[in-house]
């Protein structure tokens, strides 16, 4: 780990200056390819419909839910269309879930003016016990009911039910399996200690001071000012830093400029043009030492729906100086030094856990991996662009390393899939709140936080510091 | 001795200046590796309580190490100050490192001010932020300033149309742009000269400027130079002007390509007049150069006034070539930052009296404001601009003025228009001189607004 190989090292830091001081190399980057591809947009038109994204989901996903449904109940199961079922037999049918939410924000009900609805409140979750699950085809829809839950589910799974249909019109449901875990290459070995440092939620602009010396803490432990020479030495082992999303503080978002009357805004700058300016600084020096990705998330300057593009290399005239700077998509897949990554900055897994029961982060993370698509609720409750040739979300393979930003709390776990693939799952936390981010160590595809704080009036008992009683 | 000499040096910022002394604001005053400066800290610290252990000192500590928390071994950095630091370095269970942070008179009641020094001192110093790091990295090599300029072409490359060569061939290939910085290096030098009082500063500009026209040299030859100049020139602009000196020299490019013939004798002329003050000098010499190509020019004219600056006159010729497009008319009216741009560029006072072959007309700040009302057409419209500059008695005139390409005699009318109070009548004694040269220069002017006097000074120049 990070801490037993920085404590390797003798202390000479609480001692008289001597007469050389060590430098270390950035371990060199032995191999990385960038395969966000299928996240970069080009050309975009959105006059099509969204429904094309279901029917390509549908298409690509079934031969896997076949597959999985085979290996489930028997070779003899057999597999219908919603249109051949008859009534009373048992067979297993493959298609998308709808949940009908009564909860759900819609739109049309907000604006019918024969409701006379108020727009209802953000809530922090969507469900209610009467929600029920529909499943689609390519031509029908069907209620399910049974043993399924329909608070775990959400709209836009693609799975497979075993059951039959009853005299009713709806199905009964005895079981169901998702499409689990896509084929993994093995990561070749690593005769290093390589680390990843991992960081979401940099909430710069948002106004805090406190997170601001953590945030420079974290450059200078990876930049190699801070610490005694292990931990340096350690530290030049990070070869790569992925920063995902978040990089600006909701507070930067101004939305009530939109609202105000043009003469009030006229000159004023925009919230996040200092933000911004405090990022490009911060990705110099990191740049300046240490291969960067940077990732957009919600509240950063690019579009909104996903696939989110990258940044703008224009904001970082400072930044943009350094080749080590990269600039990546919303979700990003990578291969370092062997080990496949692919992350997303936290919108799939917040937009799943308003709609469903879930409660954990990083247990909604490992249920996007065994539904193998990384965001099943776009594009109905999370924007999404229209895309009709292939679901880019599908997971074509399955990653080593697989993360999500910006979430409450960290949270690390290695999953073991059915054909023994092994998944490092990170939850990566909200910096500008907790702040802790995440070294992965490549080789041993281990986790661990590291965390940063300094001291305030009111640590009297070291309660800030994370280390009291 | 050099090592008696740094304790004396953290000893004065210390207790004379009353410094918060942080190792790496030590590292960088000092020019030493961190390591160094933590020691030096350290050792400074030692020495001072030994001789007086009453020394008004307060040390904070940087503690890391890693500790067990919620089934994970959590790696921990932290900043304590020195009453905390056995406490929290027994909850630890691997202490990875200990070392001094930072020294100050005072006690701390919190971290910011450690924050603020650390800062500040790195603001000062972001070019080389890495150079007294522990950890030096081979692949963070900053990209070639003519690379980095393409970066900058990507604002511009996304308003131009078509014909440049694509901006992105310039990120990917080193090549091309690495011999060509050499042609440039004169261009910069001699439009340094005409901006001897933004000189300095405008510098980098400049140069990314240059280089950025260079790029496109197989494509638009000289027609690359204007943007660049125009971007030095917007430089002085404020950025509404800026924008809109984008799209006007944008549009510039796409529309002319034989302006580009006429267009070097004309830079080319200006880098040669690297004389300081030589901004009015050198206008005159391009002068007769610019009455040729004047003759030559199918389209607009602008004028400037001889009070204008080189940046201006250099816009004026650039427009002059330019169908503009239409752009936002809510700018006409407003000049962000000229009036305070133009007091700082005019480096000495304006030209004396006796007509300097100027035909330059009044000046705009915002060449590519002018904005027709209406449509798309690049139709020559005339649009009520505001434009500011100082005249030859120094003073600072504002006047609204209608604008249009098609410059004829009556245009100096129309100038007049809404001349400020202190428009000395001598003025308009230069602008009729200036008149007429621009009288001959005029093509194919269009000669529509010939009668019409447009403001109440327009009499006057019916002489």
């Amino acid at each position: 780990m990070f801490s037993e190989q920085a404590a390797q090292r003798a202390h000479t830091l609480l001692s008289p200056p001597s007469a050389s001081n060590a430098t270390f190399a950035r371990v060199p980057v032995s191999t990385y390819t960038n395969s966000s591809q299928p996240f970069r947009l080009g050309e975009r038109s959105f006059s099509r419909q969204y429904a094309h994204i279901y029917a390509t989901r549908l298409l690509q996903m079934r031969p896997f839910l076949v597959s999985r449904a085979e290996q489930h109940w028997g070779d003899g199961v057999q597999v219908k269309k919603l249109c051949e079922l008859q009534p009373g037999e048992k067979c297993c049918v493959v298609g998308t879930l709808f949940k009908a939410m009564p909860l759900q924000p819609s739109i049309l009900r907000e604006i019918s003016e024969e409701h006379n609805l108020l727009p209802q409140p953000p809530r922090s979750k969507y469900i209610h016990p009467d929600d029920e699950l529909i499943l689609e085809d390519e031509l029908q829809r069907i209620k399910l009911e049974g043993s399924i839950d329909a608070s775990k589910l959400v709209t836009g799974t693609v799975l497979a039910v075993l059951g039959s249909a009853r005299d009713s019109g709806k199905f009964l449901v005895e079981d169901h399996c998702f499409a689990e875990l896509a084929p993994q290459k093995p990561a070749p070995p690593l005769d290093t200690d390589r680390f990843v440092l991992l960081v979401s939620g940099l909430g710069l602009g948002g106004g805090g001071g406190e997170s601001l010396l953590g945030t420079q803490l974290l450059v200078d432990v990876v930049t190699g000012q801070l610490g005694d020479e292990g931990e340096q030495c350690s530290a030049a082992h990070v070869s790569r830093v992925i920063l995902a999303g978040n990089l600006l503080s909701y507070n930067t978002q101004s939305r009530d400029s939109i609202n105000k009357a043009k003469y009030l805004t006229k000159k004023t700058q925009a919230a996040s043009v200092e933000a911004v300016k405090m990022l490009d600084e911060i990705l110099l020096q990191l740049s300046a030492s240490v291969p960067v990705d940077v990732m957009p998330g919600e509240f950063d300057p690019t579009n909104y729906t996903l696939p989110q593009q990258p940044l703008h290399p224009c904001m970082f005239p400072l930044a943009t100086a350094y080749s080590t700077l990269q600039l990546v998509t919303n979700p990003y897949q990578a291969t370092i030094d062997g080990v496949r990554f692919l992350g997303t900055s936290g919108q799939n897994v917040s937009d799943i856990f308003r709609y469903s029961s879930m409660e954990d982060h990083l247990e909604i993370l490992e249920w996007t991996l065994r539904v193998r698509h990384i965001s099943p609720t776009a594009p109905d409750t999370l924007g999404c662009y229209p895309f009709y040739k292939t679901d880019p979300f599908i997971f074509p393979e399955c990653p080593h390393v697989y993360f999500c930003g910006n979430t409450p709390k960290f949270g690390s776990k290695i999953f073991l899939g059915p054909e023994e693939q092994r998944v490092l799952l990170v939850a990566v936390p909200d910096f500008s709140t907790t702040q802790t981010a995440c070294l992965v160590n490549l080789r041993s595809l281990a986790c661990q936080p590291i965390s940063f704080s300094g001291f305030g009036a009111e640590d009297e008992d070291l309660g800030g510091l994370g280390l009291g009683p | 001795m050099a090592d008696q000499l740094y304790l004396e040096n953290i000893d004065e910022f210390v207790t004379d200046q009353n410094k918060i002394v942080t190792y790496k604001w030590l590292s960088y005053t000092l020019g030493v590796h961190v390591n160094q400066a933590k020691q030096m800290l350290y050792d400074y610290v030692e020495r001072k309580r030994k001789e007086n252990s009453g020394a008004q000192l307060h040390v904070t500590y940087l503690v890391s190490g890693s500790l067990i928390q919620n089934g994970h071994s959590c790696h921990k950095v932290a900043v304590v100050r020195e009453d905390k630091l056995e406490a929290v370095k027994s909850k630890l269970a691997v202490t990875a490192s200990i070392h001094v942070y930072s020294i100050q008179k005072a006690m701390l009641k919190d971290s910011g001010p450690l924050f603020n020094t650390d800062y500040d001192i790195l603001k000062s110093n972001l070019q080389n932020c890495s150079k007294f790091s522990a950890i030096q990295c081979a692949a963070a090599v900053p990209r070639a300033a003519a690379e980095s300029s393409s970066s900058e072409k990507f604002e511009q490359s996304n308003l131009q149309v078509s014909s440049e060569t694509p901006a992105n061939n310039e990120l990917t290939t080193n090549g091309h742009s690495l011999p060509t910085s050499k042609q440039i290096f004169q261009q910069p030098k001699g439009i340094m000269g005409m901006f001897a009082s933004k000189a300095a500063s405008k510098t980098q500009d400049v140069n990314k400027e240059t280089k950025t026209e260079t790029k496109e040299v197989t494509n638009v030859s000289t027609g690359n130079k204007a943007p660049g100049k125009g971007n030095v020139m917007s430089n002085f602009f404020g950025k509404a002007a800026m924008n809109k000196l984008k799209v006007n020299l944008d549009s510039e490019q796409a529309v002319k390509e034989e302006k580009i013939v006429e267009q070097p004798p004309v830079s080319v002329t200006e880098p040669n007049l690297a004389a300081p003050t030589g901004l009015k000098k050198s206008s005159k010499k391009a002068e007769p150069v610019k009455m040729q190509q004047k003759e030559k020019k199918r389209g607009k004219r602008v004028e400037l006034s001889d009070d204008e600056t080189k940046e201006t006159e250099n816009m004026k010729k650039k427009r002059r070539r330019i169908k503009l497009p239409e752009s936002d008319s809510s700018e006409d009216e407003v000049i962000p930052d000229s009036p305070g741009d133009y007091e700082a560029e005019s480096p000495s006072p304006p030209p004396p009296p006796s007509p300097p072959p100027e035909p330059l007309p009044n000046n705009e700040p915002e060449p590519p404001s002018v904005k027709s009302s209406s449509g798309e057409k690049r139709k020559r419209k005339r649009v009520l601009k505001s434009k500011t500059f100082v005249d030859e008695e120094g003073c600072i005139v504002t006047e609204k003025v209608y604008e249009s390409e098609s410059c004829t005699d009556s245009e100096d009318e129309l100038k007049m228009k809404t001349s400020s109070v202190h428009r000395p009548s001598t003025m308009t004694v230069k602008k009729e001189p200036k008149e007429e040269r621009k009288g001959p220069k005029k093509g194919t002017a269009a000669l529509g607004k010939a009668n019409r006097q447009v403001s109440i000074t327009g009499f006057f120049q019916r002489k």
